[in-house]
C-alpha cells in the first residue's frame, strides 16, 4: 500500500497558532427555531462523499442494487436530512474533491446539469442519473467574488462535463429529493501530480463564497464533501457491503480522527486552523483536496463546537458527518 | 522485428490543440511517429496503461468491445482540445485473457464494461495520435495509485503472458507525463515552459533511458518522484519494465513543457523509416 499524496498540506500556518483547548468550550449552536427567515450562510456539514454509502441506500437514480451496509454513517445522514430541512436552505453549496481542475476554481454556472455520472473508480457502484438545478445567480457571485480575492476562477458553461460522484454523492446523501438548488465549486488540486490543495487559497474561496452569498441574500447551507483519514484498500471483497471486511485501516489513522473529532467536538472551530493541516499529516486526510476549510472559512470559524452525526469506515477511510451551525 | 515495440507518450490534451505552440506540435507529432512504427512492425494489439485512468481498487481492464463517445474536459473545457470525440476498438479476448492472467497472479483484476464509462483524457488522446484512421486494437489497464508501483510491474507481465498465449502481435504503451509543475493559472501557450529543477530531473531519467539503463531509472524513480512529482510516481516505466520493454536504450523522440508539466515521445524498438499518416 502506497500513500497517493505525499506533498505537505499547503497551509504555512505556524503550529504555535493552536488555540487553548477547553473542556468546558462552547457547545454546538442550538438548531433554528421557526422565528424569521435571514440570509447568509447558516449550517455547514462535513459530508462525506463515498459511492459505497449511495450504492447501499439503493436509489432509484442509482442503478447497482446492495444488499446495505454502512448503515450507521447513513443513520448520520438520515439525522443530517432532518436537521439541514429545519434550517430552510434556499441552496446548497459543496466543494468536492472528485472535480478535479489543474487551473484554479470552478464553479458549475450550467442551469441543469444532468446525465449519468459512471463513476471511473467504483462503476460497480455508483452509476448515477442526475438531474438538478443550479442557482446560476449565486454561482456566478461565487466566481466574481474569486476573481476579486485574486484567486483564479473559472465559470464553467459547458454541458458536456460530467458531474463527479464526490458531487453528486454529498448532495444526494444531504438531500436525495435534490428539491433545492445547488452550487457546485471544484476541488484545484491534481492527484497525478500529488500536489495537496493550497489552504491557504481554500480560506481566501471561503471568503469569497461567504460574500457571494451575502451580496445574493440567500440562505446557504454548505457542504464540505470530504472524507477524513484516508489510507485504504487497493481491493475489495466479492461482495462490496460485505460489512467483516469494514475496519480503519490501522489503529493510527483510527486515532488521527479521534484527535480531530475531539476538537470538532470541543470546539471551537478556530482550533481547527492548525489541526486540520496535522490531521492531514498523519492520516493523508481528504480534506487535504480543502473542502473543510473552505466550509470552516466560509462560516468565518465560528466560536461554536461541531456536533458529531456519525463515524464509520468506507474500505477503510475514515468518515464524519458533522454538523456545525452558524451562531 | 524482433526487439517487443515499445513507447511513452504523453497524455495531455493540448497535443490536439488546432493552434498548438511549438512543444505541443513536437510532441504530437513524435507521437504520430510511433503510430506509424507500431504499424509498420505489424502489431496487432497494443497493450495501454494510461496514468490518467487512475483507480484504487484493483486493477481494472477494459473489457468492452468499442468505446465511442464524446469527453468535455473538466478543466480544458475552453479550449478546443477540451473537447474530444473518440471511437476505439478493444481486444476484447486479450483483456478477458488478461485479466485472467491478473488474478492468477493473486492480484484482483477488475473487468469494466458499462455504458457510458468515461474514458480518460489520456487515453483518448494518445489513441487519435498514435491511431488516427482508427484501424488498431487496444488492451487497456487502469493505473492504480494505491498499489505498489511495483505492482503495475506484474500487470504488464500478465499482460505479456496473456498476449502470448493467444499469438497476438503485440505493442505496448504507457500514457503519462514527466514532471509536474503544471501552471496554475491560464496562459499563453508561447509562454509554455518547465520549471528548472524539473527539467533537470526529466533530461536526467531521459538521459538513462537513453543509455537503456533500466536499473538506474527504476532506483531513480523514487526520487525522482519526490523531487519533480513524477506524474504517478512514474509508474508508467514500471509497466513498461514488466513488460521487458525497457531493457535497450530508448529513442527520445520528443521532451517539452506541456502547461508547465514535463512531457516526452520516447520508442524501444528497432527504428523504422517514419511516415506521417
Amino acid at each position: 500500500m502506497s500513500r497517493v499524496f505525499h506533498l505537505p498540506a499547503g497551509s504555512t500556518r505556524s503550529g504555535a497558532r493552536r488555540a487553548a483547548a477547553s473542556p468546558s468550550g462552547p457547545g454546538p449552536a442550538a438548531a433554528p427555531g421557526p422565528g424569521p427567515r435571514r440570509g447568509g450562510i447558516v449550517a455547514g456539514y462535513l459530508a462525506p462523499h463515498p459511492p459505497h454509502l449511495v450504492y447501499a441506500e439503493n436509489p432509484p437514480q442509482n442503478e447497482p442494487r446492495s444488499t446495505g451496509g454502512w448503515e450507521v454513517l447513513r443513520w448520520g445522514y438520515e439525522e443530517l436530512r432532518r436537521r439541514l430541512r429545519a434550517h430552510r436552505p434556499d441552496v446548497l453549496v459543496v466543494h468536492a474533491p472528485h472535480w478535479i481542475t489543474m487551473v484554479g476554481h470552478h464553479v458549475n454556472c450550467v442551469p441543469n446539469p444532468r446525465g449519468v455520472s459512471v463513476e471511473p473508480i467504483f462503476p460497480h457502484l455508483f452509476r448515477y442519473h442526475y438531474d438538478f438545478r443550479t442557482d446560476v445567480e449565486l454561482a456566478e457571485a461565487v466566481v466574481e467574488e474569486g476573481e476579486r480575492a485574486g484567486l483564479v476562477t473559472s465559470a464553467l458553461r459547458e454541458e458536456g462535463v460530467r458531474v463527479d460522484y464526490a458531487t453528486i454523492g454529498a448532495l444526494h446523501l444531504a438531500n436525495p429529493d435534490w428539491d433545492l438548488p445547488v452550487v457546485s465549486l471544484s476541488a484545484n488540486n491534481n492527484p497525478y501530480y500529488y500536489s495537496d490543495a493550497s489552504l491557504g487559497e481554500m480560506e481566501t474561496l471561503g471568503a469569497a463564497t461567504r460574500r457571494a452569498i451575502e451580496r445574493t441574500g440567500r440562505r446557504a447551507v454548505l457542504l464540505a464533501s470530504n472524507s477524513l483519514s484516508h489510507m485504504h484498500w487497493d481491493t475489495e471483497p466479492d461482495l462490496p457491503e460485505d460489512m467483516a471486511a469494514e475496519h480503519p485501516f490501522s489503529h493510527e489513522q483510527y486515532a488521527g480522527d479521534m484527535e480531530l473529532l475531539q476538537i470538532v467536538r470541543e470546539g471551537p472551530t478556530s482550533r481547527l486552523k492548525d489541526a486540520i493541516p496535522r490531521h492531514i499529516g498523519a492520516t493523508a486526510s481528504e480534506t487535504k483536496a480543502g473542502s473543510l476549510t473552505w466550509l470552516l472559512a466560509a462560516m468565518g470559524w465560528p466560536e461554536v463546537a461541531g456536533d458529531v452525526l456519525a463515524y464509520g469506515t468506507v474500505i477503510a477511510t475514515g468518515n464524519a458527518v458533522v454538523e456545525w451551525v452558524a451562531p | 522485428m524482433n526487439a517487443l515495440p515499445a513507447a511513452l507518450v504523453p497524455a495531455m490534451p493540448h497535443l490536439l490543440a488546432g493552434d498548438p505552440t511549438s512543444s505541443w506540435a513536437e510532441l504530437a507529432t513524435a507521437t504520430r511517429t510511433v503510430g506509424d512504427r507500431l504499424r509498420a512492425a505489424g502489431v496487432e494489439t497494443v497493450l495501454l496503461l494510461s496514468t490518467h485512468w487512475f483507480t484504487v481498487l484493483g486493477h481494472q481492464v477494459q473489457c468492452d468491445d468499442r468505446l465511442r463517445g464524446r469527453r468535455t474536459d473538466e478543466n480544458w473545457y475552453r479550449y478546443d482540445y477540451g473537447h474530444l470525440a473518440y471511437d476505439v476498438t478493444v481486444d476484447t479476448e486479450l483483456a478477458h485473457r488478461w485479466a485472467d492472467a491478473i488474478d492468477a497472479d493473486g492480484m484482483q483484476a477488475r473487468r469494466t464494461r458499462y455504458d457510458g464509462f468515461p474514458v480518460d483524457t489520456g487515453t483518448v488522446v494518445a489513441s487519435q495520435l498514435l491511431d488516427p484512421r482508427g484501424q488498431g486494437r487496444w488492451a487497456m489497464v487502469s493505473c492504480n495509485l494505491y498499489a505498489d508501483p511495483s505492482a503495475m510491474a506484474a500487470v504488464a507481465a500478465a499482460g505479456m503472458r496473456a498476449a502470448g498465449q493467444l499469438g497476438r502481435r503485440l505493442g505496448v504503451v504507457a500514457v503519462t507525463g514527466l514532471s509536474s509543475g503544471l501552471t496554475g493559472r491560464w496562459i499563453d501557450p508561447g509562454e509554455d515552459r518547465v520549471e528548472d529543477t524539473h527539467d533537470r530531473w526529466n533530461r536526467k531519467m531521459l538521459d538513462a533511458i537513453r543509455a537503456g539503463d533500466r536499473e538506474a531509472v527504476l532506483a531513480m524513480s523514487p526520487q525522482y518522484a519526490a523531487a519533480a512529482q513524477a506524474d504517478s510516481q512514474f509508474r508508467a516505466f514500471a509497466f513498461l519494465d514488466g513488460a521487458g520493454a525497457v531493457d535497450r536504450p530508448g529513442e527520445v523522440l520528443a521532451y517539452g513543457p506541456v502547461w508547465g508539466t514535463g512531457a516526452a515521445v520516447v520508442w524501444w524498438g528497432e527504428p523504422t523509416e517514419s511516415r506521417e499518416t
